[in-house]
């Protein structure tokens, strides 16, 4: 045994193996510590990247709202400037209708129409202004000013009327909508073929049809719209790609706020697109209200008319034509110089020259050397 | 931006459909066809046709009674008078109107003449 403690080797043995062992649990201990210190860096740096991609997506959205602020309010001055200017031409065209001017007005005007559609576009699409506030309007309508929306407006056909109206809410949306609609259809078919549109009573509203006979869509492009239509808020302005596609986007923002629906996945008989806009019931009314607009109602009412005791009829049509009816003479050649020169005048004033006037034409027949031009008053 | 400026004041708002449309973009008619006093009035027996516009309708009910000269229809339906006589042309060519010359005013007499007759006057009653 003694040797063996005289051998240096054994006290190295016993004094090394609790050392080593120390130096075994201390490592051991450190690598723990090391491992929990990793896991949280591990943590750490999840949150901060967390963070980061939150504060990114903050401030995408806070560029997108800037952006959309700035937009809706450049929108909106173009779109009031536009709509001034329309009554401008409005207002020329009444007062140059027999000149050769007429035609540069109506060029014009078309113009403005499509400018101020472009605006009302990028105004849907940051939740902007869609427009002044409209009368009801019968859908024929509606369909007639979305048609004057658009360049090419005379390849659009409109194939069927409707004895339906829509509420003084939805035509600028619907007119909108329809006029993308047609944008697409003319954009994406030949010059020379026509774009049809017709109307269709369904048991849930009415359906708008636009046919085109354009190249159509595959279906990796009726996907794209089918999710561009029915999406629920919009893709945003810095979204809509190179260059930007405002057609869907703006229909299925408006689709989704007013309540209709749109689709375009089916084939046209002439092997183009088919979109169909639905309207529901609650879009519609009867096309009643809008026949007796008070545009109409403000004209000058007819002067034999106020002499008339029976009460004038509504304006109702049936099978298309106009009612005929009896009304006296409204214009008989004697008088048109008269109700020709003060359109303007109001009901009262007519009454009372009509008044005048018969009381002329009466003591006129009293007379013996009556005049064969009875209708001077006396 | 928009407080400045604000275009919102004119209450007003422009027809919906524009007359553009109305005519469907057609050239305006030459001058010859149509005058101001061209007088219109309803055929006697219209043609079955396929639905009217909106507007054809208000103008044949206009005519409906007597006649009318174009001016006085485009101050009643309210358009220029270029896109009314696009519209009467289009409804006279579908046999809807029919339409009489204005009446001619009366010839200018000579001056020669009117101061024979002045003279003759004079000599017999002044």
């Amino acid at each position: 045994m003694t040797p063996y403690f005289q051998d240096p080797a054994l006290w190295g043995l016993i004094v090394g193996t609790p050392a080593a062992a120390t130096a075994i649990v201390r490592g051991r201990k450190k690598i723990a510590e090391l491992r929990n210190e990793k896991a949280e860096l591990k943590q750490h740096y999840a949150n901060l990247e967390n963070h980061y991609t939150e504060a990114v997506e903050e401030a995408k959205d806070r560029a997108e709202e800037a952006t959309k602020n700035t937009l809706k309010a450049a929108m909106r001055t173009l779109q009031g400037l536009a709509s001034e200017q329309q009554l401008a031409i409005s207002k020329m065209q009444g007062a140059y209708g027999e000149h050769q001017i007429l035609q540069d007005l109506l060029d014009i005007d078309h113009m403005n129409s499509q400018f101020a559609r472009r605006a009302q576009s990028i105004a849907v699409l940051c939740d902007g202004w869609l427009g002044r506030r409209r009368n009801a309007a019968s859908l024929y309508d509606v369909v007639r000013s979305a048609k004057g929306r658009i360049r090419h407006f005379t390849r659009v056909e409109i194939r069927s009327q409707s004895n339906f109206a829509i509420v003084s809410r939805a035509v600028e949306p619907v007119a909108l909508t329809l006029a993308e609609l047609l944008d697409n259809a003319t954009s994406y078919s030949a010059p020379e073929t026509m774009i049809e549109i017709n109307i269709r009573p369904v048991p849930k509203g009415v359906c708008i049809v636009v046919d085109d006979a354009g190249v159509g869509m595959n279906e990796e492009e009726k996907a794209r719209a089918a999710e561009l239509l029915s999406s629920e808020h919009s893709p945003g302005v810095s979204s809509l790609g190179n260059p930007p596609q405002f057609g869907f986007t703006v229909i299925g923002v408006l689709a989704a706020r007013y309540g209709f629906s749109v689709s375009v996945d089916s084939t046209s008989p002439y092997g183009g697109v088919r979109a169909v806009v639905l309207l529901p019931d609650d879009l519609l009314t009867s096309v009643h209200e809008p026949e007796e607009s008070p545009a109409v109602a403000a004209s000058t009412p007819m002067p034999p008319e106020e002499n008339n005791p029976r009460p004038a009829a509504p304006v109702t049509t049936a099978g298309g034509l106009p009612k005929r009816r009896r009304r006296g003479a409204i214009s008989i050649v004697p008088t048109e110089s008269e109700s020709a020169n003060s359109p303007a005048r109001d009901s009262a004033t007519t009454a009372s020259v009509m008044g005048a006037f018969q009381r002329g034409t009466q003591s006129g027949r009293r007379s013996t050397n009556a005049s064969s031009e009875g209708h001077e008053t006396p | 931006m928009t407080t400045s400026d604000e275009p919102e004041l004119a209450q007003e708002t422009a027809e919906l459909v524009r007359p553009y449309v109305i005519t469907n973009g057609r050239d305006l008619l030459d001058d010859s066809d149509f005058s101001l006093i061209t007088l219109v009035t309803m055929h006697r027996e219209p043609p079955r046709t396929k639905p009217l516009d909106p507007e054809k309708l208000r103008l044949l009910e206009l005519c409906a009674g007597g006649f009318l000269s174009v001016a006085e229809i485009a101050g009643h339906m309210q358009l220029p008078v270029g896109v009314v006589k696009i519209l009467v042309s289009d409804l006279t060519a579908e046999g809807h109107l029919s339409t009489r010359a204005p009446i001619p005013s009366a010839q200018l007499v000579d001056r020669q003449i009117l101061e024979e007759v002045l003279n003759g006057l004079q000599a017999r009653f002044g």
